[in-house]
Formats: C-alpha cells, sequence, structure tokens
C-alpha cells in the first residue's frame, strides 16, 4: 500500500508548504513542537489520502475535510460543529428562523439526542415531551449517532407539515409522538398577579424578552396601584438565548455593575457585560425561580441576581451551560464555518457557569422525593462538557450540602409547589431576613 | 497576540517543518490536485485556528484524531482509525479476556444442563460430563434464572476459580472448584440430527476453521457411513471473518468455479475467488441456514451456493454486509481500517445493503412486530448503498413463523430445514427455485 504515498505525500507537504510564503522568522525552540504538529497534519493528510486513492466509492475532497472538521469539533464538546457553506449561507439570509420546528431545545448525550427543555407554547411541550427525554428515531429513521446539527435538520421542515418522533424516557418503553410543525414565533414575556403578588415569566431570551418584560413590569406597576409588593421571575424551563437581552432583563433589577463576564482561554479575552443604571423595580422583593432546564442566558440572570444580593434564587440547581459559542467564518464563509465554544459565562461574584450551574440559595422541588433527589441531565453530565475549574471533589461537596424542600407525597404538580413556596416566602415577613443572611454567608 | 498573529505563527512553523521534509516537486499540479491542496490548506487553516482559540488549551493527536474519526464515520460505519495506544490497549484487554468453564450449556427443566464439554478444558480437568446439570453457581441457585443470566454468572477472568453444584444423571450431586480459562470455544460444531448431518459455523474469524470444517464434514460422512442423505450447513449469527477460510469451506461444496468476487472502486480493481476442484459431499442436498446478524463471509457461503444452484437457503434475510476492510499502518503506528471493496456473489449482485435473501423465509420465533423488526447493515448511520440501488424487503406473507405455543428452547428454523432437506421434492425444488435475487 505504500506505493500510493510518494506522489500524494509530495501533495501534501506542498500544501502545507504554501504558508512558507508568509514567512517570517521562527524561533528555534518553538520548532520541535512545531514540528510534532506538523505530524499530526501529516497524518492527518497521509490518511485523506489513502481515501481518495482507495475508498471504494469517489469522495469529494470538500466533503470529507467538512467531515473531519466536524469530527475535530464535535470531539471538544457538544456545542461545537463545522458549518457548511450552504448552511452558512441559509443562516446569513435567515436569522429569524421561518423554519417550522418543534419547539425545544436539544443537545447530544454519547451520540442520543436529548431534550433539554420544551419551550412553552410549542408542540413538543403541548404534547408533552419533556425535558431529559431521549429521541431515538424521526419519521421512523433512526438517529442514533447523528451529529446534533443533521438531527435538528431533520426534525425542521415545512411548517403545518407533520412528524413523527420516538421518544425513550427513562425505563419505560418507547413513545411516538405525532405532531405538526410550527413556525416557532418568538414568546414574549408573560405577568400575572397571583396572590397579591407580581408573576414574571420569560420563556426564552430572544429580541422581544426586554421589551416585552418592561412593558409587563409596567402593568403590574399600574396594576397595583404604583408599587409591586413582591416580585417573582420564572426562569424554569428556559433554556437561554440572546445575551443582550438577558442583560437588559438583568437591568431591570441592577443599578449598573457587573451582570456577568466572558472569558476565553487567555486573562486578556475578558469581556464584562454592565446592567445599565436605572432600576426599574428599586426596593421590591425579588425571587427567580430555577430548575435543571433553565440553561445559559437563563442561568447568568439568576446567577447575577444571587451574587449581587439582589434577590433570593430558588428551586433546583440550573443546567450549568455556561459557553459561548463563536461562529469563525472561513474564508468569508465560502468554506463555511466553525462554530466553536470560545469563552465562559463568569457570574459577577467569578463563578463560572459551566458544568455545576446555579445553585439556588432555596432548593424546593417541583415533585415529591422520588429517592434520587429528582436528579435532572445537566451539562456536567453530557460527555466532552467542558470541565468547570473546581475540581469534582469541591462540586461533590457543595451538591451534598443541599437540602432540597420536596412537596408532600400525593402534591398536584399542577399546584407548582416551587411557586407556592415563593410566594409563601414574599408574604410571611421573613423575605429580608433571609436575602440578608445570604448575603452576609 | 492577536488571531491573525498567532495564526500566521502557526503557519510560519509548518511552513518551516515543511523545507526540512524536502519536497522536489511542486511545479506539476493538475487541477484535481490543486484542488485537494487548497482542501488540504482549509484543514490547516481551520485546525490553527481551533487550536489557538478554543476555550481550553487543545492537544494535537485528539484534534487531529477528532477529525480523522469524523471523516471516516462519515463514509462509513466500518471505516475507523486507531491510534497506536489503542492498538496496544486492545491488546491489553485481550489478554485478560474473560475466562469461561469450556462447556456449552443449555436449559432443561429450570437447570443448566451440559452439552459439551471441551476437551481438555477447564470444565473437562475437574470431570464434568456432557448430561451434568449444574444446579447452583457460587452457592446461588440457577432455578428459575435464565440461560443468560445463568451463564453470565459463570463468565469472569481467566484465572479466578468458580464454585460448581453439579448434579450428574445418576442423582449424584458435588461441589467443584473449576479455574476458568480463556477458552476459544469451538467455531465448529457438528452432529447426526434426525439423520441428517449438521454442522454450525460459529464465525469464519479463525485461521483453522477450514480444516476443522473439513473434519467435521469427514466426521459426519464416516459417521453416517458415506450414505447422507442431507446436510445442513448453519451460519446463522456468524459475524463473518477471513476471506481465505470462507472460500475454502464453500469450496468443499462446489466443483471449482466461482465463490464470490471482490470489486474496488476501478473496474480494474476486480478479484474474482474460485473453489478448488472437488467437493466433498457431491449429490448430498444441502440446506444453508442464514438469519439477520449473518453477516459478511456467512453471506458470501449462502449466496455462492445459492447462486450456483447447489443449496436451498433456509432463514432470514442475511444483515447486508457486503464490503471488505484493508488495515492499513500508518507512520505513527496506528492503523486505518477503510473500506476499499465490496462483495458481489456469482451472479455479480452485491450483498452491500441488501444481504441474501432466503429461498425459504422461516422465522425462529412466533409473529410479532418485535420478530419482524430486524437490525440489518442498511440501518446503520452512513452505511454504504447498495451499488445498484436495489432494496430487498422480506415477504412477510411468504414467511413461515412457529406457532405461539412453539417452545423456545426448540429450534424452528431447524426443525424446518431438516423438514426441507429430507422432503423428496427437494432436488426438484432446487432446480425451479427462483432466481437468486427477488426484485
Amino acid at each position: 500500500m505504500k506505493y500510493i504515498l510518494p506522489t500524494f505525500g509530495a501533495l501534501t507537504a506542498t500544501a502545507l508548504f504554501a504558508f512558507s510564503s508568509l514567512s517570517t522568522p521562527v524561533a528555534a525552540k518553538e520548532t520541535s513542537s512545531r514540528s510534532d504538529t506538523f505530524r499530526q497534519l501529516e497524518l492527518f493528510a497521509d490518511v485523506m489520502a489513502r481515501v481518495r486513492n482507495e475508498y471504494v466509492v469517489d469522495v469529494e475532497d470538500s466533503e470529507l475535510i467538512g467531515d473531519a472538521l466536524n469530527g475535530m469539533l464535535q470531539s471538544l464538546d457538544p456545542h461545537s460543529s463545522y458549518i457548511t457553506a450552504e448552511q452558512f449561507k441559509e443562516m446569513q439570509v435567515d436569522t429569524s428562523g421561518e423554519y417550522g420546528g418543534l419547539g425545544m431545545e436539544v443537545t447530544t448525550e454519547s451520540g442520543v439526542v436529548k431534550v433539554v427543555a420544551p419551550i412553552d407554547g410549542g408542540p413538543a411541550k403541548e404534547i408533552g415531551i419533556k425535558a431529559g427525554d431521549y429521541i431515538t428515531e424521526v419519521d421512523g429513521q433512526s438517529i442514533l449517532g447523528v451529529s446534533l446539527s443533521e438531527a435538528v435538520e431533520r426534525m425542521r421542515g415545512k411548517p403545518g407539515e407533520p412528524i413523527t418522533i420516538s421518544i425513550v424516557r427513562g425505563d419505560e418503553d418507547p413513545m411516538e409522538f405525532t405532531m405538526t410543525r410550527e413556525i416557532i414565533k418568538p414568546r414574549n414575556t408573560k405577568y400575572e398577579i397571583k396572590d397579591g403578588i407580581g408573576y414574571l415569566r420569560i420563556p426564552q431570551f430572544n429580541e422581544k424578552s426586554a421589551p416585552s418584560m418592561i412593558d409587563a413590569i409596567a402593568a403590574l406597576k399600574s396594576d397595583f396601584g404604583g408599587r409591586i409588593p413582591g416580585l417573582i421571575l420564572d426562569l424554569r424551563g428556559n433554556p437561554g438565548g440572546l445575551l443582550d437581552q438577558s442583560i437588559k432583563v438583568s437591568s431591570a433589577f441592577l443599578d449598573g455593575g457587573e451582570v456577568v463576564s466572558t472569558r476565553g482561554r487567555k486573562a486578556d479575552d475578558t469581556q464584562r457585560y454592565n446592567a445599565q443604571k436605572g432600576e426599574l423595580v428599586k426596593g421590591v422583593p425579588l425571587i427567580v425561580l430555577i430548575d435543571g432546564a433553565s440553561a445559559s442566558a437563563s442561568e447568568i440572570v439568576a446567577g447575577a441576581v444571587q451574587d449581587r444580593g439582589r434577590g433570593i434564587v430558588l428551586g433546583m440547581t440550573s443546567f450549568g451551560k455556561g459557553s459561548v459559542q463563536s461562529v469563525i467564518p472561513l474564508r468569508g464563509g465560502r468554506d463555511g464555518a466553525l462554530r466553536m465554544t470560545t469563552q465562559r459565562y463568569y457570574t459577577p461574584s467569578g463563578r463560572s457557569i459551566q458544568g455545576t450551574g446555579i445553585t439556588p440559595d432555596i432548593s424546593v422541588a417541583a415533585i415529591p422525593d422520588d429517592g434520587n433527589g429528582n436528579k435532572r441531565i445537566r451539562e456536567s453530565d453530557l460527555p466532552n462538557s467542558i470541565q468547570n475549574e473546581l475540581t469534582s471533589e469541591e462540586t461533590e461537596n457543595s451538591e451534598t450540602e443541599i437540602t432540597i424542600d420536596f412537596p408532600p407525597e400525593g402534591f398536584n404538580v399542577e399546584d407548582d409547589y416551587q411557586l407556592q413556596k415563593a410566594i409563601a416566602l414574599l408574604k410571611d415577613g421573613t423575605y429580608a431576613q433571609t436575602l440578608a443572611s445570604l448575603t452576609q454567608g | 497576540m492577536s488571531f491573525a498573529k498567532r495564526f500566521l505563527f502557526t503557519a510560519t512553523a509548518l511552513g518551516l517543518a515543511g523545507l526540512l521534509w524536502q519536497v522536489p516537486q511542486a511545479k506539476t499540479v493538475s487541477p484535481e490536485d490543486q484542488k485537494t491542496i487548497e482542501q488540504l490548506e482549509l484543514f490547516a487553516e481551520a485546525f490553527s485556528i481551533v487550536r489557538d482559540n478554543y476555550v481550553e488549551e487543545t492537544s494535537d493527536n485528539k484534534l487531529i484524531e477528532g477529525a480523522i474519526n469524523g471523516a471516516l464515520e462519515a463514509l462509513d460505519p466500518h471505516s475507523s482509525y486507531a491510534p497506536k495506544e489503542d492498538h496496544a490497549e486492545r491488546q491489553k484487554t485481550a489478554r485478560r479476556e474473560y475466562g469461561g468453564l469450556g462447556i456449552e450449556v443449555t436449559m432443561e427443566n429450570e437447570l443448566v444442563k451440559v452439552n459439551y464439554v471441551i476437551p481438555n478444558g477447564p470444565a473437562d480437568k475437574q470431570g464434568l460430563k456432557r448430561g451434568d446439570f449444574i444446579t447452583a453457581v457460587e452457592g446461588e441457585n440457577v432455578r428459575g434464572k435464565s440461560l443468560n443470566d445463568a451463564v453470565e454468572g459463570m463468565r469472569g477472568l481467566a484465572g479466578d476459580p468458580i464454585n460448581i453444584t453439579v448434579l450428574s444423571p445418576d442423582n449424584t450431586r458435588r461441589e467443584v472448584v473449576v479455574i476458568r480459562e480463556t477458552v476459544s470455544g469451538r467455531a465448529v460444531r457438528h452432529r447426526v440430527e434426525d439423520g441428517i448431518g449438521y454442522i454450525r459455523i460459529e464465525t469464519f474469524n479463525h485461521p483453522r476453521l477450514a480444516k476443522d470444517s473439513k473434519a467435521a464434514l469427514e466426521d459426519l460422512k464416516a459417521e453416517l457411513g458415506g450414505s447422507m442423505k442431507g446436510l445442513i450447513i448453519d451460519v446463522r449469527s456468524n459475524p463473518g471473518g477471513r476471506v481465505d477460510q470462507v472460500v475454502k469451506v464453500t469450496g468443499y461444496f462446489l466443483d471449482g468455479g466461482e465463490v464470490f468476487s471482490s470489486r474496488g472502486r476501478e473496474a480494474e480493481d476486480t478479484r474474482r475467488y474460485h473453489a478448488a476442484a472437488g467437493e466433498l459431499l457431491p449429490n448430498v442436498p444441502i440446506v444453508v441456514l442464514i438469519n439477520s446478524q449473518s453477516a459478511s463471509a456467512a453471506e458470501i457461503i449462502a449466496g455462492a451456493l445459492q447462486d450456483r444452484g447447489r443449496a436451498m437457503v433456509v432463514g432470514r434475510r442475511s444483515f447486508g454486509k457486503g464490503s471488505v476492510q484493508s488495515i492499513m499502518q500508518m507512520d505513527d503506528g496506528g492503523a486505518l481500517r477503510l473500506t476499499t471493496e465490496r462483495y458481489f456473489t456469482p451472479s455479480g449482485h452485491s450483498i452491500q445493503g441488501l444481504g441474501i435473501m432466503p429461498d425459504v423465509l422461516v422465522a425462529g420465533r412466533p409473529e410479532s412486530k418485535n420478530t419482524k423488526d430486524r437490525f440489518r447493515e442498511s440501518d446503520l448511520q452512513n452505511a454504504l448503498a447498495n451499488p445498484e440501488g436495489l432494496i430487498l424487503e422480506e415477504n412477510f406473507d411468504e414467511m413461515d413463523f412457529p406457532s405461539e405455543d412453539w417452545p423456545d428452547t426448540e429450534d424452528y428454523q431447524l426443525a424446518k430445514a431438516i423438514e426441507l432437506v429430507k422432503s423428496p421434492e427437494f432436488s426438484a425444488r432446487l432446480a425451479r427455485k427462483n432466481t437468486p435475487l427477488k426484485r
């Protein structure tokens, strides 16, 4: 088999050689590790040469390289992937997403597509798909082992088109759900008055989240005749979305100061995001509700409120997706783009959200104790997920200290135990004291 | 350092390395090669972006490994790359192979019954005999367990002792300590069933397989006094193995002629494999038993005997793995496993994605959705397509299912195969059977 190499071997070297036109002198001691790198690239080129010359059918070079880039990125973490030139073009034209979808946030775990959270009002949530469900088939076709982007692609389609997906939930037999694809419209912030307390629900962070929340707060204020006695911000099941919206939402509760920072590999890559001056609900007691399906932008808001001592975070530990992906076009996008994790989110006190998530100040479960502490799948359970800087031991410890308030056996889940607890805390006069003790600790 | 500067830096180093590597010619580059060069450049560029900008330090090895695997996995499910360490690791685990007792067992009266004791195996050394029952493993009763669970309980690492309770047919009970050994098991088994020769080939992945098969056939011939009325070749759940072995074994049943051909991308890459002249069992009616897990070499033997009109094939449509992988040693010591050819039966049809369709469809279990659904090559992600674009579906209306009350312990497919091979119409049916590939 060796005989093929000379011609293509030369080709390889030529390809890399082309870079030398960019040459500037390089330090001698760098060369050894650099030549290791070169050997790795050479190995890659050799394998590609073998495939090109000997594979049983003709393979398009560009496809091969695209798949290689995708493999490289996916080996890093589940949120990094390669975007083909066509996909990149689509992204440019159509950022609003006028395709029909099922309304859920998904990720992959060991090659299986997993539901992070179904979005309020979307077809998936309506039909009863739950956070933590595994999707094994789309329209009778297995999607085991396919990449996340491919799986998402297969679930998308024309609005109004039906789709059947197979779901595996726990030890139960696979279930089939048939639903109709819908255009997933950005959901606005909803508000109501519950038991004399203002209640805000942000189902996801899209471009309308902050403006509609500001409207909602104004409406609540007038409903209460000026002063809101207490406010609950519900971020449960909110899979995240736009970073700038999470900053704006946080600004409603903070009078300037840091909301979140993002940090890259190098210390000088740090970027800080601050709240705007002027708080909307100054002095109003605040509770933020989170659960295991609160991810990313939701965790930024909860983390900021918690770290800045502005309110109490109640519920269950959040998902722990604290990484930022950048889209880096290759040759202006003509050769596609790299979607790659480049930074991590840090709360104002400098905690990384990645992996650990936000631990609530008061842990309250939604469903009665099932013996597992109602463990939910979180980012740290994903294969290849980026580790938090804390050692696993430390993480473990902080996990075990938590005492969770479970609803009593037979509690009707519809009655929303977490919300009840939040309302009680705002009304029983212990809020200020509790908040003060948390801030001290 | 800015990103652009860092990239330049990497590129420079790579360029230098290229210089050290010394390439003589770069003048005559075809447009085709130019495209490849551009793609490799693109890769190198993306590689250095990832390397410099990913949120954590990356390892070059890991990145390249991910890239190679990404490219190969997208090709087909059988192409892969194993780096050097993997190689070594695999050898280590191979040495700590699971040990067994050297027996073959079935379930009878809720007890584990010894059907065969491998000569000189660990159980043989402790005097276990065919017909013995195992009633307890490590003091735990086997009664009420499934055969799988019972066997699982007997497995362990080679060298570890195991305590079993043995009940002999004469009703004596004793405790025996057996030291587990790595038992390769017999790849070939044979027996006389109802006056018919039966040979079961578990795998073709054994260098002595053809020899063992030949010995087994000779044995059967001797036992049946040279007047064998029929032969069953059972390759159910046989995952395939070595091409040289399957060609030899198939050759025992054919008097020369083609067994299969393998074809690469170019027409001139075609290689034909022929049977040796001279049959071992001329004129003996043959049935080949296959199921959905008969793959690769097992499909070659079934396809050859079917196409050449030498045997009737009974069972379920086979797996459909009709591709050949070549193992290529890379310079870094790793091994590239790449699909380079496809198998074709003598009539010129590719097995890939199709499998072999039995002449007589017989299911092993009573009719149900579960029985009908079988996992095959074409269900694998990125499976290589059939080059002729063919699709084969089993016709369930034609399929012979055992009745609901058919006992799990009885082999329905084998029973049907024996019935067929013994039937007086066998040769007439063989002569007029359909063209091998039902479209």
